[in-house]
């Protein structure tokens, strides 16, 4: 075992306030012509094993993704989204543990704490594009906690005009306690433009973790997707060391469980 | 067909100057003992910053370290990284030429770029341009090595009229590679009269169409080089042990810690996207598919784990595939005792090695 790469956050501490996630069936959600803006930095590793469980790694160098999510209408009806995660692994499979995230509708944030756990506070969420940048802010109460930018701007074209995102995985409640849920997207890229991020403001504290803090930027991704929300497939302990496995299959149908 | 080894260098944790060294020494042995059991080439990585997987960030050193204990076995870059940010092409050119001067002629300079943010991101490099620039090195590089002087202005190296000194001992100079692992490497390599160092550890029969590929396009290719090297050789796994079931298992412990320290890294594509990284490098494609993370990847029916028979049987299926060497990775985080590694090479030399060794004879090496 490499005990020397898990994480040390206690999950218990996170769990109090996790959602209470329902894993059934639903029917799948889709959202057309979505404005997604997926910004990447690395932060210090130690920032990351403090808050990350042992039941998932950090990715090394360690990374926090600042992603909002602008959507036009839909069953949801139109409604922004911003999470925070950090990079992580569970098994061997690159995922990002969301340790804050933002809706600015009430069914937005009632559907992703839901249906996938996330943190969902309301707030107010902004993704906007312009000819030169890109920018993601989060506002609550009046204060701006976060705001991303992207400049540099660059299209991605041909085989490489696609994102590759990290699955997000929140703290939530299940039947059998306290788990990771994940949650599952599939996503048809349209147009993806790349740029390099610059955190504006970046109010850790208020945005849940003061520890994680970017300090160099990777890329910022702006990509126009249609994409499907799934229901929830796995879920991980977050006390079951990443190396052992603690994934687990939700059983549906005939399904087996993993 | 041929044999090779090739190393990582994979290290576990704790991380020690002693259990460093160990490792090293034990690589080194390695190479020894599979020099006497009949392997005809040892390679090494480079890699930079990736944690446990390989602590091999300076193979010239290495392959110059089992240079001096061994006398006939070839010494491969697998590879050299050909990215400005990390090396200029002068001083792979330099550091080729030395080491090949310093073993009698035995090196094969194999080249590539990189796939990973550890590395790329780590050293600044500039991601969107690294084909274009691996492409100037292999151009510039055989030119440092056989011309007197060399002068060059390209697109990401430039330099002024020099001598670059040593020159190697093989002429015209060693047969240069390139690693493959995205798909469509293979045509760039047999455009240019490259080796295919391929790295896509995988079942025969998926390899092919990129065997035939190569063979169709370098028919006619225009060699970088002053002559062609249309060698294939395959990264492959090796555990060679009497009873082939618990070959079996020690294998698949051994993917599955590879595996394992691979997901450690960050691959590019899974953080900066880019049109030069649409496919995943070898770390990523080791992974299991992304969409269902408890699933254990099946192990590749081409890999050498098992008794000599069963070993015997899979090399057929690669030789008549058109692979022309297998090279092995036989380590991770030293998970195999050494004993235990050192057997699985003598005992492939005595029972496996030997039903190839016409064929082996007859193989062309590349530069004289």
């Amino acid at each position: 075992m490499s005990k020397a790469l898990f994480g040390s956050c206690d999950p218990t501490t996170l769990a109090a306030n996790a959602p209470d996630v329902d894993l059934g069936e639903f029917a799948e959600v889709k959202l057309e012509q979505v404005h997604i803006y997926s910004a990447l930095f690395e932060i210090p590793l130690h920032g990351a094993m403090r808050s990350l469980p042992v039941g998932v790694h950090p990715s090394i160098p360690a990374l926090s993704c600042a992603t909002f999510w602008r959507c036009p209408g839909g069953p949801l009806g139109a409604f922004e989204l911003a999470f925070i995660g950090l990079a992580c692994r569970t098994g061997i499979k690159p995922r990002q543990l969301v340790y804050s995230a933002f809706a600015d509708t009430d069914a937005a944030c009632g559907f992703f704490r839901q249906r996938y756990g996330f943190p969902c506070r309301s707030a107010k969420v902004r993704q906007r594009e312009y000819y030169d940048r890109v920018l993601g802010s989060v506002e609550m109460l009046g204060k701006r906690i976060l705001e991303i930018s992207a400049t540099g701007l660059t299209p991605l074209v041909g085989m490489g005009s696609f994102v590759k995102y990290s699955a997000a995985l929140n703290f939530a409640r299940v039947p059998e306690g306290v788990g990771l849920v994940q949650l599952e997207a599939s996503y048809e890229f349209t147009r993806v433009i790349r740029g390099v991020p610059q955190a504006v403001t970046y109010d850790g504290a208020a945005l849940g973790d003061a520890t994680i803090v970017p300090v160099y930027p990777v890329s910022g991704a702006h990509a126009i997707v249609n994409l499907t929300l799934h229901p929830t497939r796995f879920v991980v302990d977050p006390v079951t060391p990443a190396e052992r496995g603690g994934v687990r299959r939700i059983e549906r149908g005939n399904a087996a469980r993993a | 067909m041929q044999f090779g080894l090739i190393n990582e260098l994979s290290t576990p944790r704790p991380f020690t100057a002693e259990g460093q060294k160990a490792v090293y020494e034990h690589a080194i042995e390695q190479a020894v003992v599979a020099e006497e059991a009949g392997f005809s080439s040892c390679w090494c990585v480079e890699h930079h910053f990736l944690e446990e997987y390989s602590h091999s960030s300076c193979p010239d050193m290495f392959l110059m370290a089992v240079a001096r204990a061994t006398r006939t076995i070839r010494l491969g870059f697998g590879i050299a990284t050909c990215v400005p940010a990390i090396h200029s092409p002068i001083r792979w050119a330099e550091k080729a030429a030395f080491l090949d001067v310093l073993s009698g002629g035995r090196v094969e300079f194999g080249t590539g770029r990189s796939s990973t943010w550890n590395e790329l991101g780590g050293f600044g490099a500039r991601i969107d341009d690294t084909k274009k620039s691996w492409d100037e090195y292999v151009r510039v590089i055989p030119r440092m090595w056989t011309e007197e002087r060399v002068s060059f202005q390209g697109s990401f190296f430039a330099m002024p009229e020099r001598m670059v000194l040593p020159k190697p001992m093989q002429k015209p100079h060693p047969p240069m590679w390139v690693a493959i692992t995205a798909p469509g490497t293979e045509v760039d390599a047999a455009e240019r009269g490259l080796g295919a160092l391929i790295l896509s550890i995988t079942d025969v029969e998926r390899n092919i169409p990129r065997f035939k590929a190569y063979r169709d396009r370098i028919r006619s290719c225009e060699p970088v080089g002053a002559f062609v090297n249309d060698q294939i050789a395959v990264v492959n796994w090796l555990f060679c042990h009497r009873d082939g079931q618990y070959a079996r298992a020690r294998g698949e412990e051994l993917v599955r810690s590879f595996s394992y320290t691979a997901a450690q890294t960050v691959e590019i594509s899974e953080a900066y996207p880019s049109s030069n990284y649409s496919a995943l490098g070898l770390l990523g494609s080791l992974r299991a598919d992304p969409s269902a993370p408890d699933d254990q990847k099946q192990l590749a029916s081409g890999l050498c784990f098992g008794d000599p028979a069963q070993l015997i049987d899979v090399i057929q299926r690669w030789e008549a595939a058109g692979a022309d060497q297998l090279i092995f990775l036989m380590q991770s985080r030293e998970i195999l005792p050494q004993k235990e590694l050192l057997d699985s090479i003598r005992l492939f030399g005595r029972e496996v090695l030997p039903r190839f060794a016409s064929q082996r004879s007859a193989a062309s090496g590349g530069g004289q």
